[in-house]
């Protein structure tokens, strides 16, 4: 369910890459203009009911837009991502709450960090070493506050069970049987004055760039922890407080935190301009965009996640409108996985590759206003980035070259296939789209679109009878460690009952292997090189067909100052630098 | 015809009461007269659909803000009532004309009692308490003889037998002491033995408030027993005219012998034979040439040409000069009448004649 | 009359627990796996399992039933895992009896989920229900005494019009236009009844007319057709011919015996609504029992959909007894009967 791209945004450092054709003001650029760095007004935060924050714990916060703005605002990290729109500088980390981006020893298994003195919590006391083992402590705790990112539970140096579960089951489990894991826990994670230790069990060379991009490893106020009851607490660290409480139908308010001191930030990080910044779920992404369309009253203070609806588009040529427009590339991008089980012949498999138009579905979905080419799976603001070298068809697809393959596989044609895909009036239009290229090449389509609540869960069923799915995915931090190995290593996704984020059933020993190698890797260099091999091994497999990268395209209202969005902020306004009149 | 008393207390004059429809002009009652005095009764005869009731609907004005047409002169006292407005029409219903209907129990308002229905009635033409209004329903319950009346003047008519229900149906009409009371059929829905007893008790109380009765019936026993003069209408049209005894005993309108002819006589001798009017009464939308009745005539023969098809006859006096109208071809009605009806519908009356 | 609506009531109460139970069954015969939902993006098998249990969802489905049936009686306290709750009282949710469950993607007992979401679905619910009653009887009434006139026929074609209309166009336009672009009224957001009694009513103004303007139509067009019906009673000639005035003939006569079937009628539509008006509350975001039934669907939040499946039969049950006692009071022939 979290690949639903419309429920779930991804965590993670994508690239605000510029979309020239719509972006008035260019890039994941600002609304340019006058850059007063004066503390101000009211920022408003709209959002739309059917993507209300789930959670605001640390510890459990999976959704990017969500993790970028507790960052900027409440919830300091050990390192984070600057609010630079630079696509590389965007996705590297610098010190926050720790003094450095981290050392590391031991081939990337061990690495350290010193906190900075004078970094404090909303009541004033300062922040421990001993919060940070705290926060750490709680992703262990899977069956009180499940949900979160829980990398750290395969990672840290804690024993498993035999059926690969963590002899640890986090902090609130007090009784005999878990003291062994808590003991092992405290071996793995340790404190020396304002020293945290981890040792993980295989290299993590990537360990700054997760932390930087997930809130998992923040520290935590044990005294404050209430488990699930705390899911919408925040207990700020950062520049603002939550006034009151989170309300999760309409929202909350966050003001200044009079113990936050900035001299411990950095305003490549958090400039915390607005005095005060009200987040509000409203009805739907329609509204919104009519809201910031129209610019009156509040709105025209207003910063959105939404993007534009297409049936708006139409009203975005205005020069009032346009000069309120952002367009930047997605974090996401969407593909089509191919049922290994039931397209057993790879020839098969690449006519259908070659016989794919993404341009048809493209046009069919809203044209470039709406999505980008993709070459891969792998977004291109990801570390180590390269075209997959299997996917070089003309974008429109090449019907002979997959008639003749078909006829190289010696298959009966029309080769019968079944297409499902989540069903929405634009993604019935699109599918069509792709079943005339396909039948142009000799297949004979059937297409079975699946409405969003039950898409997931019918096509994690092993026994499905589709033969290629629609699927989005984004990476959770700008690393393809965090793409492909999910989506694609069997060993982790296929059980008896379900094949999870597996859906086509690949399971290939080579590129489990190569997935090992990244997995093992001590430096960046050399996880980037696996997993480069590693996609180019699901690209000879033609495991999946990379189709496009979404297109966010966002409207502000016309106080907003200082606009941005950026890759640290997964292509979301980034509420680091924004300001308003 | 009551000529004791100086004027009629109603005069009906020429009425006409036309329903357009999609389909023509529905011609429900055409060109009928008559009159009431105070204190006397007056029976209007005829089958379903003949007009009877639609003509006493519009003495009442219940035809106004309908597009039924009507026209001629209703005169009330004195008063048009089909030139006066609307709101002086509606101060006369239930205070100067009454009206008394066939089904008590679809005729009183099921959700209220009983005591509130007729204390409404008081109350519309009489500016007094609700409380007073009520002693006067529970008064005039009692005069309708009611048991307990103080009690069951907050039962709901369905609380009520029939019987009971026309009662207080009676006493609703009367609570003001109108001049003129119509009574629809106030029998029909009834057990036979409470039949009588209504009856009996309207005569009661004309005598006692001297009021002009109009009795709409089918049946020529309650003309008999109540009516001081009978119209029988036919097709819309009144088709003979006269006081009751003389209607009765020398009916000259085959329409009115037939209508004689279907009444079962309990009293009789076994010999009486019952004989229906053969065919169905006519359309009003297309009444048949001629005489209304001619398809339905089994004496039309006895009329010489085709006279009966052709020509409708006048309502005229009889041959003798008697008080009795009619409207007939047929020359030698009496004779026709002796000889052929009275025979076979009362043997034993033909025999005393002979 | 009591015995009968203590016999309806324990026959309501009996229903309850069968569509309780029929849930569940349906639920669980679901294509997912809640336990799958609920742990995270990227989950092993056995962290799976693990949240499975956390949930209970590893229990047989009666099991489950029998715990949350026992919860409505006595109430239950969460987490599940009793050593939890014993080792870390801070941790510990308390539901009172009647507890209808815990949900773990509101983070909250479905009671208190249900208790925000309830004065906003009923607000709308009554205050468009208010709008409909005096809008549709009005013109009903209108379009009846003038049967025929152009008015009559106006009324008429306009309520066929927005009846045929769909729910979230019209509420899509309100919003557009009489909200956000000629700004006549704020953009709707729920205020509570007790905080401002006139933002509450102001604030509702757009959804519920957006959801009266159906019903107004329906019912306009049905009090017209009931009314012209009523007029033709026998007892209403009765109060004619005793020279009752033409609003007192209306109101006391011919309205009285034409409300009788709307009565049923309004009082099961307002049961219904009262359970949530899903679209409207969509459309202007208003987090009432509607959208959350759809949010509880999407989300796989089991608790909440019994919750309110539940709560939505209590309604209907309710209304149904309500609507027969009224049918009593209005009707002296079934009361004294």
């Amino acid at each position: 369910m979290t690949t639903n791209r419309r429920r779930v945004a991804v965590v993670g450092a994508i690239a605000a890459l510029s979309v020239g054709a719509l972006a008035a003001c260019g890039g994941a650029g600002g609304s340019g203009g006058s850059s007063s760095s004066a503390a101000k007004g009211t920022l408003y935060y709209l959002t739309q009911t059917s993507a209300k924050p789930e959670h605001l714990d640390p510890q459990r916060v999976y959704i990017g837009r969500d993790i970028t703005n507790l960052s900027r605002l409440v919830y300091r990290q050990l390192v984070t991502f600057p609010d630079s729109a630079d696509k590389t500088a965007g996705v590297t980390p610098v010190p926050d709450l720790a003094t450095n981006t981290g050392t590391s020893s031991n081939g990337a298994k061990t690495w350290q960090f010193t906190l900075k003195d004078g970094v404090k919590w909303q009541d004033g006391k300062a922040i421990t070493c001993d919060d940070l083992k705290y926060g750490a402590s709680r992703v262990f705790a899977q069956s009180v506050i499940p949900g979160g990112p829980n990398y750290l539970v395969a990672y840290l140096n804690i024993p498993t069970n035999k059926d690969g579960s963590s002899i640890y089951a986090g902090p609130y489990d007090k009784s005999a049987a878990n003291q062994a894991g808590q003991a092992a826990f405290d071996k793995a994670v340790t404190c020396n004055g304002n020293t945290i230790t981890y040792d993980f069990k295989k290299p993590w060379p990537d360990f700054p760039l997760a932390i930087a991009a997930l809130h998992m490893m923040d520290p935590y106020r044990q005294d404050k922890d209430q488990g699930d009851k705390s899911n919408y607490s925040v207990f700020s660290d950062g520049p603002y407080e939550l006034q009151g409480t989170w309300n999760q139908n309409t929202g909350g308010t966050f003001v200044r935190n009079p113990n936050y001191d900035a001299a411990t930030d950095s305003t490549t990080v958090r400039k915390a301009l607005p005095n005060k910044i009200v987040f509000q779920v409203t009805s739907d992404a329609e509204t919104i965009a009519d809201r910031l369309i129209a610019d009156t009253g509040n709105d025209k203070n207003a910063v959105t996640d939404r993007s534009v609806p297409s049936s708006r588009f139409s009203q975005l040529n205005s020069d009032s409108v346009k000069s309120r427009l952002t367009s930047v590339s997605s974090p996401y991008i969407d593909y089509l996985q191919m049922n290994m089980k039931r397209l057993s012949n790879p020839l098969v498999r690449q006519a259908l590759y070659e016989a794919t138009s993404p341009q048809a579905w493209i046009d069919a979905g809203g044209g470039s206003k709406a999505y980008l080419p993709a070459h891969s799976i792998v977004n291109p603001v990801v570390h180590g980035y390269q075209p997959n070298p299997a996917f070089n068809a003309p974008l429109s697809g090449d019907a002979a070259k997959a008639k003749q393959l078909l006829q190289q596989a010696g298959v009966k044609t029309p080769y019968p296939i079944n297409f499902m895909y989540e069903k929405t009036t634009t993604a019935d239009k699109q599918a069509a789209a792709l079943k005339s290229s396909w039948e142009q090449a000799g297949f004979k389509v059937t297409l079975t679109g699946i409405d969003a609540d039950n898409y997931y869960s019918t096509i994690q069923k092993p026994s499905n009878n589709g033969d290629l799915y629609w699927a989005g995915w984004g990476a959770d931090w700008p690393s393809a460690i965090t793409v492909t190995p999910p989506l694609f290593d069997g060993r982790i996704n296929l059980t008896k009952t379900s094949s999870q984020n597996d859906y086509g059933q690949y399971n290939s020993p080579a590129f489990n292997k190569l997935v090992d190698e990244a997995q093992n890797a001590s430096t960046l260099d050399a996880q980037t090189t696996a997993l480069q091999k590693a996609d180019a091994q699901l690209g000879k497999d033609y495991a999946y067909v990379p189709l496009e990268n979404q297109v966010f395209n966002l409207l502000h209202g016309s106080n907003v100052t200082n606009y941005l969005q950026t890759p640290s902020s997964n292509g979301y306004p980034d509420l680091g630098g924004i300001n308003v009149k | 015809m009551s000529t004791e008393q100086s004027r009629s207390y109603l005069t009906v004059r020429d009425l006409v009461v036309h329903f357009p429809t999609s389909d023509g002009v529905v011609k429900a009652t055409d060109g009928l007269s008559y009159e009431v005095s105070r204190g006397k009764t007056l029976g209007i005869v005829g089958e379903s659909g003949s007009g009877k009731s639609v003509s006493s609907s519009a003495i009442l004005g219940l035809h106004r803000g309908t597009n039924a047409q009507v026209s001629g002169e209703i005169l009330l006292d004195g008063v048009d009532l089909l030139t006066i407005s609307d709101e002086e029409m509606r101060r006369k219903r239930g205070k100067d004309v009454a009206m008394i209907f066939q089904d008590p129990l679809s005729a009183m308002h099921p959700y209220y009692s009983v005591g509130n229905q007729i204390a409404e009635a008081y109350r519309v033409h009489n500016n007094v308490s609700r409380r007073a209004a009520r002693a006067r329903a529970i008064e005039m319950l009692d005069r309708v003889g009611i048991p307990q009346p103080s009690r069951r003047v907050d039962d709901y008519p369905h609380q009520f037998s029939g019987g009971m229900r026309q009662r207080a149906m009676i006493a609703m009409s009367l609570i003001n002491d109108p001049g003129l009371l119509i009574a629809d059929e106030p029998t029909t829905a009834l057990d036979v033995t409470v039949q009588a007893q209504i009856l009996d008790l309207l005569q009661d109380l004309q005598r006692e408030f001297n009021s002009a009765i109009i009795i709409i019936t089918h049946d020529l026993g309650v003309v008999a027993e109540m009516a001081d003069d009978v119209l029988v209408m036919y097709g819309g049209r009144a088709v003979e005219y006269g006081p009751t005894a003389e209607i009765l005993v020398r009916p000259e309108m085959p329409y009115t012998w037939g209508l004689l002819s279907s009444v079962p006589d309990v009293t009789g001798d076994v010999d009486a034979k019952l004989i229906p009017i053969p065919g169905n009464p006519p359309s009003l939308l297309h009444p048949p040439s001629g005489c209304a009745f001619h398809p339905r005539c089994t004496h039309r023969d006895k009329v010489p040409g085709n006279l009966c098809f052709t020509e409708m006859p006048e309502l005229l006096p009889v041959a003798d000069g008697r008080n009795h109208t009619k409207r007939c071809h047929l020359a030698n009605p009496d004779e026709v009448y002796a000889v052929e009806v009275l025979p076979a519908i009362a043997p034993d009356l033909a025999e005393e004649q002979r | 009359m009591f015995a009968y609506i203590v016999r309806r009531a324990v026959i309501g109460v009996a229903l309850l627990i069968v569509m309780s139970l029929v849930t569940f069954i349906l639920f669980f015969s679901g294509a997912f796996d809640p336990a799958r939902n609920a742990c995270g993006k990227v989950c092993s098998p056995a962290q799976i399992e693990q949240t499975s249990k956390a949930l209970g969802y590893d229990k047989p489905i009666l099991t489950q039933w029998g715990s949350f049936l026992a919860g409505i009686v006595v109430g239950r306290d969460y987490p599940l895992d009793k050593k939890v709750r014993e080792e870390n009282p801070d941790l510990v949710t308390h539901c009172a009896a009647p507890c209808l469950g815990y949900s773990m993607v509101n983070t909250d007992t479905v009671n208190n989920v249900l208790k925000s979401a309830i004065p906003i679905s009923v607000s709308i619910a009554l205050v468009a229900f208010v709008f409909w009653i005096i809008g549709g009887l009005l013109f009903g009434i209108i379009a009846a005494m003038t049967k025929g006139s152009f008015l009559d026929r106006g009324i008429v074609g306009l309520s066929l019009i927005f009846y045929a209309f769909p729910t979230f166009v019209v509420g899509s336009l309100l919003l557009r236009f009489v909200a956000i672009k000629w700004q006549i009224f704020a953009l709707p957001v729920y205020v509570p009844l007790t905080q401002s009694p006139g933002l509450w009513f102001t604030n509702l103004i757009l959804p519920a007319v957006t959801l009266a303007l159906f019903y107004m139509a329906a019912y306009a067009r049905m009090s017209r057709a009931f009314i012209i019906e009523a007029s033709t009673e026998d007892y209403v000639r009765t109060a004619k011919a005793k020279g009752v005035k033409k609003v007192p003939l209306m109101f006391k006569h011919t309205l009285r015996a034409a409300l009788t079937p709307l009565v049923t009628m309004a009082g099961l539509d307002l049961a219904i609504l009262l359970g949530g008006a899903i679209i409207t509350e969509d459309v202007f975001g208003f987090h009432g029992l509607g959208l959350l039934a759809v949010t509880s669907n999407s989300r796989q939040d089991l608790p909440t959909i019994v919750g309110i499946v539940l709560l939505l039969s209590t309604f209907v049950i309710i209304a149904n007894i309500v609507v027969d006692i009224l049918y009593a009071y209005i009707d002296p022939r079934v009361r004294l009967d």
